[in-house]
């Protein structure tokens, strides 16, 4: 590891909010509480498909404490979705108002004095539907019989996505090895650990304050303006503090929309916090997909052609989806360089809880299938699991045809390093092997379908007479602390220490628009962004020292530690403090103010920059039982310049824990339109005592389009260890597991049918 | 229903409320005395985020109802504070980074506290991961958690070290 | 939502009998509350009468003697039973499954009464406490009974407790001779209930045969199942590696597994057959050490 030539970036640090969270005292949106505030509960459907006849809130509204009782008909009614450029996605009215399309969808919501009151009203809000025949599979909804769930929908494909390049049909000619396989990926929840939540205050002047557990402020205040009919800049979106995201917080959701609609009526705050049931049964999920997968390669490995067709089950409205159903497509030739590459994807309606986008952001799914099929076809040849991914490899400037060009790559040391730890692992004990799978994610994705006019992220720095930095972002952090890397971007930028930095963020009445914590991208974006305001000020403040020093003009001036100093001599300076008092009294009393912001331009239609890894999973398999230990979980990982050292190490442990999951233990099953297990007992969140201990190897990189050279790291993360873990199985019992999660039942079913087939076991 | 007097001691104060007996302890915490810290996040007492102390025992706030810690101690991650000096589980939690979006660590550091208590020398990792073992986090896989635990354990945060 | 109830608080077992013989149906019993209250909060039970006995030290106790063996009160928490010095050196199988149960929070205020009088097919103690011929002591103000915990479920989450009963402890005799209790549960998170559970007592007689054998699954039925056509394949030979395998094929041809979300009831006679002979193995290795 070269040594840290920065100040404060790659150094253990608190995390600016750090003291708030152990303390007890951060405020989430679960915490607030306003005077006179009534709270909400929402009436669900309780049908997979149905016309709504009528609702009747009569007995309701004669509950006493019961305060309003609205449906779809009290809303403008729109046809809302996270798409905006493309209307024929903004498929959700959040409150329907013909029709249901998933159990659980919202049909009314009541606001009333306490939480049970709202509870009891519910019971007596009469709804009349008319039960419509419903499908949940994907594969059945597809087929000309089945009912149309969006009106105008053929065979409920709502989009399609083609990639390709190449001659796919001629490189599977000179494949001298072809295989296919079929795979089935499970759907996931976000489960965070707080709920979806709202509390919306309307009052007279016609502005509503929101505060919301939310990943994108700005954009849930665009969004509420469009459903509302409101202006955006008289709607305030207040996001302190936020208990987790995870790609599920930054479409509008039940809680935000409700609560503003009885809000409005009421001209009273409403809070609504989902219960932990709601949170599983009526927001949006990973994609469950069904995947074919067919490769050609040489005998000595190299790669030709890959076709993949993949039909996703998109639940009951689209939300992230189509993006969900591209990048899975994109990711699937991750990181690889296919001659011809060929893939199809169908997203396809279902009567069940919609599903759109979580962390990983159908790369993991992409992977689960690639790097399995990879292993399995090394297997086929007698090829080694790593020369195999070697000779494939992304490679700097790589350009993937027609998509992307790869900047930074640090995937060859990532193999180079997780061959070294294997065989210092040395032989292993029987029933136990170790599985790798390679990955590379997108650094901030380049869509702007929301349809943004601002530029993607901004940045205010502001220095105040004592030297401290107010630094205004529109970033959010979520708990992924992009406040703190923030900051320390800022300070490094601006050369002073890190706890002269105060972070403004998660409010849009005092800070900039920013897209907001999703596809990787505030690290990059926001981080570009605070780097140019800072150094915007620092030029600003170096143009007075420059005046002020009166050095033979050569002479570089530069800020360090607090430290403002000619470059040649650093012993001559002035303290960075003082230094402002002057500046700020040179300008008659105003304050050193940057700006920064940052959109990608010509850098690709998905994103300017990829992060990679390789990852090792070891684990043991019970074979009689089918139980699964995870043991170990090694990343050899390139995410350019590491700037939140802790931050970095939690992204890398907390990412595994959810890919573990989604590797073997949280099974979501859909039955008849309805979730099995929408409670913490049933559906399985990986707990201390089965966490296996990691370890990250960090490739030295630099990433020209990132700031310092940093790219993203924490969900390209969840991209490999489904695949690792499904390799490790492979290899310790020849077992080809072909459906995530893989339950230890799957594994006694897959040893019996290969007993059966005459393998040994 | 009639409702019940509830006398008991949170964070060295003593309290007196008289509520519904159906009131939780997280319940009268939160909404009754404004004690915001302590969570909630489940209806099944599975995620252990309203985890606080009674007379010193780590206990789901959301599965004890009120009215049955009458004349006990209660303390809940605003109580461990002491005269502005952070508890070593709180510093050491800072150190290793041991949270990420903050809704698990009030619980968390509650378990970690009552576990320290209970075993001052934790005689490994595993033993340590049991300890916690009620408690869920979605963000840090834990590890980070088990490292400040661990720190604690091992006399990083005592005084004069 | 829980419903509203009146809240009484005994201040002994005799006033709570007292008001049990009242109230009868119409009140309901919470000690620790880890499984009532979940249920509560769900409008599953509703009551008209809430009888609190969390606070009747009387029943907390943990005694044992030579003759009569260990005495359980009934208001004594897991977590005690987990953490006894006497538990770990007479009955070292109650405190490793006290150690597995739910988490650390329960365990510090739920109660062994509690969890027995909750029925549930998936709890740890029942297996465990029938496979030590427990027994519990079931107190009305008309006077006291004993009942074998094998007796004490008729049936899914049914005890024999008449609405003015209440149990006040529970009875486990001293271990015998050349005897071990084991207990494991299958599960997927470790302190999760079991998909299946099997506790198994094995006691080794003259001539290393095997001389008594109580097997017990748990979540393989609708109450906890003693196998008994499994003991008698055991009892009377010396044990072996083919009688293990044998054992747990009949244990799991005996159950009366559930298919859920979790295993279909092909895979939970899978994991019976597997636990039971790996449980019968281990418990006859350690019995013949004792």
């Amino acid at each position: 590891m070269t040594a840290n030539k920065y100040s404060v970036l790659n150094t253990r640090v608190h995390n600016v909010d750090g003291y708030a969270k152990v303390t007890g005292r951060a405020t989430y949106t679960f915490d607030v509480k306003l005077p006179g505030m009534l709270y909400g509960k929402i009436l669900r459907s309780p049908h997979p498909h149905a016309r709504i006849i009528s609702i009747d809130p009569t007995e309701a509204l004669k509950l006493p404490g019961v305060k309003a009782v609205v449906t779809g008909k009290d809303t403008l009614g729109v046809k809302q979705g996270i798409w905006r450029r493309y209307p024929e996605l903004c498929d959700e009215q959040i409150l329907t108002i013909e029709k249901v399309r998933y159990i659980g969808e919202p049909v009314a919501a009541v606001a009333a004095i306490t939480e049970e009151i709202a509870e009891q009203a519910l019971d007596l809000i009469d709804v009349l539907y008319e039960v419509l025949p419903f499908v949940d599979d994907p594969m059945e909804a597809i087929k000309k019989e089945a009912p149309m769930i969006h009106e105008g929908v053929e065979r409920n494909v709502n989009v399609t996505r083609h990639i390709e390049w190449g001659d796919v049909e001629e490189a599977f000619e000179e494949a001298e090895y072809v295989r296919e396989d079929w795979f089935k990926l499970g759907g996931q929840a976000h489960m965070c650990m707080e709920t979806r939540a709202t509390v919306a205050s309307y009052t007279s002047d016609k502005k509503l304050t929101v505060y919301t557990s939310t990943q994108s402020p700005y954009y849930h205040q665009a969004l509420l303006a469009g459903v509302l009919g409101l202006r955006e800049s008289d709607i305030r979106v207040i996001a302190h503090y936020v208990g987790g995201g995870f790609g599920g917080k930054f479409e509008l959701d039940a809680s935000q929309f409700c609560a503003s609609v009885l809000s409005m009526k009421l001209s009273k705050p409403v809070k609504i916090v989902f219960t932990r049931e709601e949170d599983f049964i009526a927001t949006k999920r990973r994609t469950p997909m069904f995947y074919y997968v067919r490769t050609g390669v040489k005998k000595d490995g190299t790669f030709c052609a890959r076709e993949a067709r993949v039909f996703t089950n998109g639940g009951a409205y689209t939300g992230m989806g189509a993006t969900a159903l591209y990048l899975t497509g994109f990711f699937h030739s991750f990181p690889y360089k296919w001659k011809a590459y060929r893939y199809d994807g169908y997203r396809v309606y279902t009567n069940s809880l919609p599903s759109s986008s979580m962390r990983g952001f159908g790369a993991p799914q992409a992977m689960f299938c690639s790097e399995q099929q990879i292993d399995w076809i090394a297997a086929d040849l007698g090829l080694d699991m790593i020369e195999i991914r070697r000779k494939n490899a992304h490679t700097t400037g790589y350009e993937v045809p027609g998509q992307a060009t790869i900047g930074s790559c640090g995937l060859g040391q990532c193999l180079d390093r997780i061959e070294e730890w294997i065989k210092a692992r040395g032989t292993l004990p029987k029933n136990r092997a170790i599985g790798i799978s390679a990955a590379g994610f997108m650094t901030g994705g380049i869509f702007n379908w929301f349809d943004s006019p601002y530029s993607f992220s901004s940045a205010v720095v502001t220095i105040n007479y004592d030297g401290v930095v107010e630094l205004h972002v529109g970033a959010q952090d979520i708990g992924q602390g992009s406040n703190t890397t923030l900051a320390m971007i800022c300070a490094e930028a601006l050369g002073v220490k890190l706890e002269n930095i105060k972070v403004h963020s998660g409010d849009t009445d005092h800070c900039p628009a920013d897209l907001g914590a999703w596809g990787s991208r505030q690290t990059l974006m926001a981080g570009n962004a605070v780097k140019m305001a800072a150094e915007d000020a620092k030029k600003q403040l170096l143009e007075f020292a420059s005046a002020k020093f009166g050095y033979n003009i050569i002479y570089d001036l530069d800020i360090k530690d607090n430290w403002v100093h000619n470059v040649a001599r650093p012993e001559r300076g002035m303290h960075y403090a003082d230094l402002v008092k002057e500046a700020l009294r040179g300008k008659d009393g105003q304050r050193i103010i940057g700006r920064g912001h940052y959109t990608p331009h010509r850098k690709g239609m998905i994103s300017p920059a990829y992060s990679y890894m390789v990852q090792a999973v070891e684990a043991e398999i019970d074979a009689e039982t089918g139980k699964l230990s995870i043991i170990h979980c090694t990343t050899a990982h390139d995410c350019g310049q590491p700037i939140n050292t802790l931050g970095l190490i939690g992204q890398l442990e907390g990412a595994a824990s959810m890919a573990v999951g989604y590797g073997c233990l949280e099974n979501m099953p859909v039955e008849d339109g309805k979730v099995m297990n929408p409670n913490l007992v049933d559906y399985k969140i990986i707990r201390a005592p089965n966490m296996p201990e990691c370890e990250i190897i960090e490739i030295d990189t630099f990433e020209p389009e990132g700031p310092y050279g940093a790219k993203e790291a924490g969900e390209g993360l969840t991209n490999p260890t489904a695949a690792a873990l499904g390799n490790a199985i492979f290899h310790a019992t020849g077992l080809r597991m072909k459906q995530a999660p893989i339950m230890p039942e799957m594994i006694v079913n897959a040893f019996k049918e290969k007993k059966k087939e005459g393998g040994t076991p | 229903m009639e409702k019940q007097l509830l006398r008991f001691n949170v964070n060295d104060q003593e309290y007196e409320l008289f509520i519904n007996p159906k009131t939780l302890l997280v319940e009268a915490l939160r909404d009754h005395l404004g004690f915001a810290g302590t969570k909630r996040g489940c209806d099944t007492a599975s995620c252990g985020v309203c985890t606080v102390m009674v007379n010193g025992m780590a206990v789901k706030g959301c599965s004890v109802l009120a009215v049955q810690v009458n004349g006990m101690n209660i303390t809940t991650v605003e109580g461990l504070e002491k005269d502005g000096k952070l508890d070593p589980v709180q510093a050491a939690f800072l150190d290793e980074g041991a949270y990420q979006c903050g809704f698990c660590t009030s619980g968390m550091i509650m378990s970690a506290r009552a576990f320290l208590n209970e075993t001052p020398a934790p005689k490994d990792a595993m033993e340590i991961r049991r300890g916690i073992e009620g408690n869920l986090c979605r963000c840090t896989g834990y590890n980070s958690i088990v490292r400040a635990i661990d720190a604690v354990a091992k006399g990083k945060y005592r005084e004069g070290a | 939502m829980i419903h509203d109830f009146t809240y009484l608080r005994p201040g002994n077992v005799k006033e709570a009998l007292a008001m049990l013989a009242q109230h009868r149906d119409g009140a309901k019993i919470i000690c620790g509350g880890q499984s009532l209250l979940i249920i509560m909060r769900q409008g599953l039970v509703v009551t008209e009468y809430l009888i609190d006995i969390k606070g009747l030290d009387e029943l907390n106790t943990l005694t044992y003697e030579p003759r009569a063996g260990l005495k359980i009160g009934a208001t004594t928490t897991h977590r005690t039973i987990e953490k006894s010095l006497l538990i770990k050196e007479k009955y070292p199988v109650l405190a490793a499954m006290e150690e597995k149960l739910a988490s650390i929070q329960v365990r510090n205020w739920g109660t062994i009464g509690g969890n027995l009088a909750h029925a549930d097919a998936a709890g740890d103690p029942a297996p465990v406490l029938i496979a030590l011929n427990a027994a519990v002591t079931i107190a009305s103000s008309a006077g006291v009974r004993s009942v074998p915990l094998e007796e004490f479920y008729p049936g899914l989450f049914e005890t024999v407790l008449s609405p003015d009963e209440l149990v006040t402890e529970v009875l486990v005799p001293p271990p015998p001779a050349h005897t071990a209790t084991v207990y494991q549960k299958f599960n997927l998170l470790e302190s999760d209930q079991g998909i299946v559970a099997v506790a198994v007592s094995l006691s080794v007689g003259d001539k290393g045969v095997c001389r008594d054998a109580r097997v017990v699954l748990g979540n393989a039925a609708p109450i906890p199942m003693r196998v008994k056509n499994t003991e008698r394949l055991l009892i009377g030979s010396k044990l072996n590696e083919e009688i293990f395998a044998k054992a747990g094929d009949t244990a799991a041809e005996e159950a009366d597994p559930v298919a859920d979300i979790h295993a279909s009831e092909d895979y939970r006679r899978h994991l019976i057959a597997a636990l039971t002979k790996r449980m019968t193995k281990e418990a006859w290795e350690q019995a013949c050490q004792a």
